[in-house]
């Protein structure tokens, strides 16, 4: 059974009479244990799939299926589902130590142990037991991106929801996080839906990609066919071309 | 022919309280009519170097260099009024963020024609229609209705061709690009090289394209010099970078992924070698 399933998905803006579709009729399905990506420019309402499935758009039409259950409310969703934000600078609270970032989600939840778990969670992300007491701003942009990681970890979800997780960061340290990503998700059996822009980063995590342009889904490709550029679309191939990847080889 | 830029030990120290810190660390370098590209990661001192070349660092950062030449203009001992006449004019700066630097309480004609009113003395319908053609020379469609836009009502693409827009209407012999395209999306991206390139053949600019992206670097650029921790590194034509000796090099290369690559752990950049260390060459 599919783990995220989406059928007709709209997500519709409304202010002072105006209305923006940022999303419009968009399905997807994404398999237990899979790694799906959904690429795009700005504007392609890919990350607005994202933050509807976490309830902060509005859907105006469209059902999200979660582990073939309606969106479950509140704490239960947040036990199942947890998202790592783009910008590892904002999305840290500046005045809670690491500790305190990473112990919340526990304490929200009533679940005891905390102070072996941040330990842990630390660890598993790569970095060392007395980070703990540290503020975000003593850490680097790769240490900080490891901290969101531990912490959206901390409830062991199985779907983890990624907006550009690597985008604010240099490429050697791009590496890292990628490399930490595709372990913790093979020792975990995590599912991931993971929004970028850069192809070359959804080609070498996912097993799918979906493109998407003005709030639609454009074309659906599996891993060998964006490959072997076997794309039927000419916004796909458009997207392929221009990535930075390719360009190296055309010249 | 003498380069148009020559830059020989270029230092630059920050006073701090734990004592100086040095984000560049003896750079030389020079450039003719050609384009030179600076790659980093952050921190490695290659926006430093882009700004020094204009003397836009504030105190407590300090430029030391035993030569910094530009044109027959010596950068070091010039004036404040001599570099202004410089800066804009003779050498032009393209920011990375739009967002952050056009005024957003200022409309994009009143922003292009600031310069060419209040320092060339031009008529009102003399700047804006010069304002019109450096639109159009950065392939605005409707160049008309951004005149009268503000910032915010600009997509980041074209607000980043409104700032080169701006740099050109000078007619620079230099333009210092940092990070010109890295907030755009990569078919905008390609479009802004693309009219970066035809400008530099076509007028003879020099350019130096400062970015963290080595392939977009290699694409683009003639010359690339390769910057860690405030020194180069290396300096290779763009062609070979693919036979990069330094290892530092061959690590900013290979750890990024790439469509149809393989799924193994991509390799990470190996900081353990004598060249990653403090204070060696």
């Amino acid at each position: 059974m599919a783990m995220i399933d989406i059928q007709g998905l709209s997500v519709t803006f409304r202010s002072k009479g105006h209305e923006v579709r940022a999303v419009e009729d968009v399905s997807l399905s994404v398999a237990a244990q899979e790694s799906y990506g959904l690429v795009g420019e700005s504007g392609s309402g890919k990350s607005t799939i994202l933050r509807a499935i976490c309830g902060l758009a509005p859907v105006s039409a469209g059902r999200i299926l979660i582990d073939g259950k309606p969106l479950p409310q509140g704490r239960a969703f947040s036990r199942q589902v947890q998202m790592v934000f783009q910008d590892p600078y904002a999305s840290l609270h500046p005045r809670h130590t690491i500790d305190r970032t990473l112990s919340e989600p526990l304490a929200i939840h009533g679940l005891p142990g905390s102070d072996a778990k941040v330990v842990q969670a630390l660890q598993d992300v790569g970095l060392p037991p007395a980070f703990r007491f540290r503020y975000p701003h003593q850490l680097s942009g790769g240490q900080r991106q490891r901290v969101a990681i531990a912490r959206a970890l901390m409830l062991e979800p199985k779907i983890l929801l990624l907006d550009e997780p690597t985008s604010a960061l240099d490429a050697s340290v791009q590496a890292e996080v990628l490399n930490l990503l595709n372990r913790l998700r093979a020792e975990r059996g995590l599912t991931f839906l993971m929004v970028s822009h850069d192809l070359a980063v959804i080609d070498h995590m996912c097993d799918r990609v979906l493109v998407m342009q003005h709030g639609r889904a454009v074309e659906e490709l599996a891993r060998a066919d964006l490959a072997n550029a076997r794309m039927q679309t000419g916004y796909a191939r458009s997207l392929f071309e221009a990535s930075a990847d390719r360009l190296m080889e055309t010249k | 022919m003498s380069p148009l830029l020559e830059v020989q030990n270029l230092r630059v120290t920050f006073d701090t309280e734990t004592g100086p810190v040095e984000a560049v660390r003896g750079v030389s370098f020079s450039l003719g009519r050609e384009r030179l590209g600076i790659v980093g990661e952050s921190g490695s001192g290659k926006t430093m170097t882009g700004r020094s070349v204009l003397r836009l660092i504030r105190p407590p950062g300090r430029i030391q260099a035993d030569r910094m030449v530009f044109d027959g203009h010596d950068l070091m001992t010039a004036g404040e009024r001599e570099m202004r006449a410089l800066r804009g004019k003779r050498i032009g700066m393209v920011m990375q963020d739009p967002k952050y630097s056009l005024n957003p309480v200022m409309n994009v004609g009143d922003q292009l024609t600031e310069g060419l009113r209040r320092r060339d003395g031009l008529g009102r319908a003399d700047a804006r229609a010069k304002a019109l053609a450096a639109l159009e020379a950065v392939q605005i469609r409707n160049p008309e209705r951004v005149l009268t836009a503000y910032p915010h009502e600009l997509s980041g693409g074209m607000g980043q061709r409104v700032m080169i827009a701006m740099m050109l209407i000078p007619e620079p012999d230099l333009l210092i690009a940092d990070e010109p395209t890295s907030a755009l999306d990569v078919t905008v991206q390609a479009e802004v090289l693309s009219i970066l390139d035809r400008l530099v053949r076509d007028r003879g600019m020099g350019l130096i394209f400062i970015s963290h992206d080595l392939r977009l670097v290699a694409r683009f650029c003639d010359r690339v010099l390769v910057m860690y921790k405030g020194k180069i590194v290396e300096e290779i034509a763009a062609g070979r970078l693919m036979q990069a000796q330094h290892p530092y090099t061959q690590g900013l290369l290979n750890c990024l992924p790439r469509i149809g690559g393989s799924r193994a752990a991509l390799p990470v950049l190996d900081r353990s070698g004598g060249w990653a260390q403090e204070g060696t060459q």
